[in-house]
């Protein structure tokens, strides 16, 4: 979507270049036949229509908008059109409506809007290219209304964000509902289970009744109670936790039903369905089950406690989704909004958006790049760590590429646009994030996989149990056929099945957040006890991710020329020097001297005259001597003889040092090294990795040499060096192709597409916010040892999961004959549907305190 | 009586049948009109 000002055009008379998209072709004749009949209308010099791309471009000389449209029309063809919706604030009556729907009208490029007050929006229909989002805000401005958010940011993005949250506030507050009739429920059913279970002598009676006790001292008004005005009460508050809080469940079970497929909700709702209908007869028409010499039990509890547990679980599933899309936002807020660019010699203030391949802009020092583009005019150090996780500023000349997004650190810099919109590179980063947040196929849920076997046959067993009481029963056949169906449906209905997942996640969770874990959700615990290849981000997850000094080299005689007072040592006055000059650069590796010196506890000497040569060095005057500080090549050019120092620096840069040279009256008089040191705790993770039988790789965007160097160091064999941010996903798309669990650990915005491709990705504790959101897991310490923890965590978990899966469907096997009467031949035990909906509850009980063991858990690296 | 049984039970036998054979051993699911996500 361009629109270009054509330069030179003549004066009132406006020429402007627009691209928008041309329907129904379908071929390239149908291209030559509507750029015939585009530069056959008049006010339009030239045209180009591009059947690969569906797209025409014409340059337009004084024609208006509308009649180019009409020519594409005549030629047989449409223009393409797209829809926006804009939140307006203060949309009230329908003369409010009108109005915003003239001046919307009136923009060039719009073909519809329609406010709508009720939702306090608009939704306006134009050509992609026609419209100018900053003339659409401005006539929106000019008839008096306020956007709640301004059109370039009605994006998808931030429309799905909006979904998601009222999506979880949706599913919260149905929660809400269920959860208090559920517990209502289960209160009130006590008093009608106790004076319907007493006569029967049934041991679940037994089993209930000291609770029965303290409950009837309590709430004794409940049990003076008429049981069936309790029960139809209870009908009452059930029926809208179905109808509303449940309902999601029956019409997914009913689109499962026409596809086929059968899983959780298909339990939950022929479960919920066979309660909640057996319930209703046992209130309506109780004597069904009396005049057979039944207990008319009814089920309610049951109903909503289901709906409400398998709520809970949804609910914390979608708002650890949600988090995933923060991460695009983020992303897109890195760019700045606004640019500075050159229009007709005079520097006009111009939406980011609306920059276009060929303009000049202007960056100051302090500033972000607005797109990427060749630098014109000016020097300057550029911080692209946002591209390469590097955090040394880039030397920028003009001729010299630049990335959009980029922070421009000292000098002010001109700026030809060669990239703007969805083609540069941070647009890419975003493109890459979203595909592999697209492509990650759903984890499929081992509790969903068994059911799709399970609930068949579940229904299978429920019916023909139905069919063998109906044929070979006692009297009264279809009343005992009919308990005992639904007896079956209740023991199988999924409650332990859908505990055995959240709260194992839940208190896994928990317990990680103890350790400074973040887990988004069990699909990233799941993927994380699954991994077989450690793949670790350099800068800021092996090494602590900022230069420091290491390495302090003297020669004494000539500091000696200089030094105020005498000094502690030589290494600490060329420190002091150093300090003092660095100390009015911005340069990384200067403030590195700078902090370096104020650890020592050492006050830099006044300096003045300071002069920097960006990316090379700086000189000052201090106590009358002139004191450089730089790289061997910068001190050369000031003609200082650097011999003594040579090998030094040699043997620096073998091991991956960056030396800094300090010259005092144009003589040497100090070597300083600089690197990026290896977390501490480095080592010990690397060996705990391996321990695990994890393969251990290092990615990075640093030289080859300093990568082997720190790999050697910690331990590591594979070094993967140089690598952008799509070299880094294409790492890790390939040990993924070649069938391995990957995980990586990074921190910088660079990691973050890679972070979201690999099959779990943990952000680390030092990285930045995008990084945290396109993770699956946030590591709330600079530790790489947390990360050990991670795994450790999540595997525990996946471990309680799966002993929490196989104890409940064991509790179904066990208790699916029973109930289906296997046992009233031999020993005339026939399992009664509360006992059944007993056996439900305690294998939920023994659920949930399997998984609060996990509070147990201590990692290996305790802290 | 014989005869709901009878009838009962063959209407029993081809509901497991067709709930088996309905969910377990599918051909491609053809997707019935109008339902999109």
């Amino acid at each position: 979507m361009t629109t270009t000002p054509a330069s030179g055009a003549p004066a009132g008379v406006e020429r402007r270049r627009v691209t928008f998209p041309v329907m129904g072709m379908s071929c390239a004749a149908c291209a030559s036949r509507i750029q015939r009949q585009l530069v056959a209308t008049p006010g339009v010099r030239e045209a180009a229509v591009n059947f690969g791309t569906t797209k025409a471009t014409v340059e337009l000389d004084g024609a208006e908008p509308r009649t180019v449209m009409e020519a594409v029309r005549e030629a047989g063809y449409d223009v393409g059109t797209d829809a926006l919706s804009l939140a307006v604030t203060d949309l009230r009556s329908a003369l409010d409506t009108s109005r915003l729907e003239r001046a919307i009208l009136a923009v060039r490029g719009v073909l519809g809007a329609v406010a709508n007050p009720a939702a306090e929006s608009v939704r306006v229909t134009y050509v992609p290219g026609f419209l100018d989002p900053r003339e659409l805000e401005d006539a929106v401005a000019a008839a008096g209304f306020v956007l709640a958010v301004p059109v370039t940011e009605a994006d998808p993005v931030e429309r799905e964000r909006l979904v998601r949250e009222r999506e979880v506030r949706d599913l919260a507050w149905k929660l809400v509902l269920a959860g208090v009739v559920a517990v209502a429920a289960m209160v009130a059913s006590m008093p009608l289970m106790a004076s319907e279970a007493v006569g029967s002598a049934d041991l679940l009676a037994r089993v209930l009744m000291p609770l029965n006790g303290v409950l009837r001292r309590g709430l004794p008004w409940l049990y003076a109670a008429d049981p069936q005005s309790l029960k139809v009460g209870l009908f009452l508050a059930t029926v809208p936790v179905m109808a509303w809080s449940g309902r999601g469940f029956y019409v997914s079970a009913w689109r499962g039903f026409q596809h086929r497929s059968a899983d959780m909700n298909t339990l939950i709702g022929v479960g919920t369905a066979a309660a909640m209908l057996y319930s209703v007869v046992a209130t309506f028409a109780p004597g069904v089950f009396t005049g057979a010499g039944l207990p008319a039990d009814a089920y309610y509890e049951a109903v909503s406690s289901i709906i409400a547990l398998i709520l809970l679980g949804r609910l914390l599933e979608s708002r650890a989704k949600g988090r995933t899309s923060e991460a695009m936002r983020r992303l897109l807020g890195l760019a700045p909004r606004t640019a500075r660019a050159l229009r007709d010699g005079a520097e006009v203030e111009i939406p980011a958006v609306a920059v276009v391949v060929g303009d000049i802009v202007l960056v100051r020092p302090g500033e972000k790049i607005p797109v990427d583009g060749v630098v014109r005019g000016g020097r300057t150090a550029v911080d692209e760590s946002m591209l390469t996780g590097e955090p040394t500023p880039v030397a920028k000349a003009p001729g010299d590429e630049v990335v959009g997004a980029t922070f421009n650190t000292t000098g002010a810099i001109t700026v030809e646009a060669t990239r703007v919109g969805r083609d540069t590179a941070l647009a890419q980063i975003v493109r890459l994030v979203e595909e592999a947040q697209g492509s990650r196929a759903p984890v499929q849920r081992l509790a969903d996989r068994i059911a799709g076997v399970f609930v068949p046959v579940v229904i299978a067993v429920a019916i023909a149990a139905f069919v063998i009481w109906f044929d070979f029963g006692p009297s009264p056949g279809p009343v005992y056929a009919t308990v005992v169906l639904v007896s079956v449906l209740i023991i199988a209905c999924p409650c332990a099945m859908g505990l055995a997942t959240p709260t194992a996640i839940m208190v896994g969770a928990g317990r990680g957040a103890e350790r400074g874990v973040l887990a988004k959700g069990g699909a990233a615990l799941e993927a994380a006890a699954a991994v077989d290849v450690m793949i670790l981000d350099k800068t800021g997850t092996v090494t602590e991710g900022h230069p420091a000094v290491t390495d302090v080299l003297v020669a004494l005689e000539v500091v000696d020329r200089v030094a105020a007072g005498p000094p502690a040592d030589g290494e600490a006055a060329v420190l002091q020097l150093a300090a003092a000059v660095e100390r009015l650069s911005e340069h990384p590796l200067a403030a590195a001297i700078v902090r370096a010196a104020a650890e020592r506890g050492l006050e830099p000497p006044e300096a003045s005259g300071f002069r920097a040569l960006e990316g090379r060095g700086a000189t000052a005057t201090i106590a009358g001597h002139t004191v450089a500080v730089g790289s061997a090549t910068f001190l050369i050019e000031l003609g200082v003889d650097v011999g003594p120092f040579t090998d030094a620096v040699d043997s620096l840069a073998a091991r991956a040092r960056t030396p800094v040279l300090v010259a005092v009256d144009g003589a040497p008089a100090g070597l300083i090294g600089l690197a990026d040191p290896i977390k501490p705790s480095a080592v010990a993770a690397v060996r705990a990795f391996k321990a695990m039988g994890l393969e251990v790789l290092m990615v990075t965007g640093d030289i080859r040499k300093v990568a082997i160097s720190v790999a050697g160091e910690v331990g590591i064999d594979e070094v993967e060096s140089g690598m952008l941010p799509a070299g880094k996903v294409a790492v890790v798309k390939r040990l993924q192709a070649a069938g391995r669990r990957v995980a990586m650990v990074g921190d910088g915005i660079n990691d973050a597409p890679a972070l979201a491709t690999a099959d779990v990705g943990l952000a680390i504790g030092t990285g930045t916010d995008v990084a945290f959101e396109a993770a699956d897991i946030a590591l709330m310490r600079g530790d790489l040892t947390t990360a050990v923890t991670a795994l450790e965590l999540a595997r525990r978990t996946m471990r309680t999961i799966r002993q929490n899966l196989f104890w409940a469907f064991a509790y179904n096997v066990v208790g699916i004959p029973i109930a289906a009467g296997v046992l009233y031949p031999v020993a005339g035990v026939l399992l009664s549907p509360v006992f059944a909906s007993a056996a439900m509850a305690f294998s939920s009980v023994f659920v949930v305190t399997n998984s609060l063991r996990l509070r147990r858990f201590t990692p290996t690296f305790a802290t | 009586m014989t005869i709901a049984k009878a009838v009962v039970t063959v209407a029993g036998l081809v509901a497991i049948a067709w709930v088996l054979w309905y969910f377990l051993a599918p051909p491609p699911p053809a997707r019935s009109g109008g339902e999109r996500r």
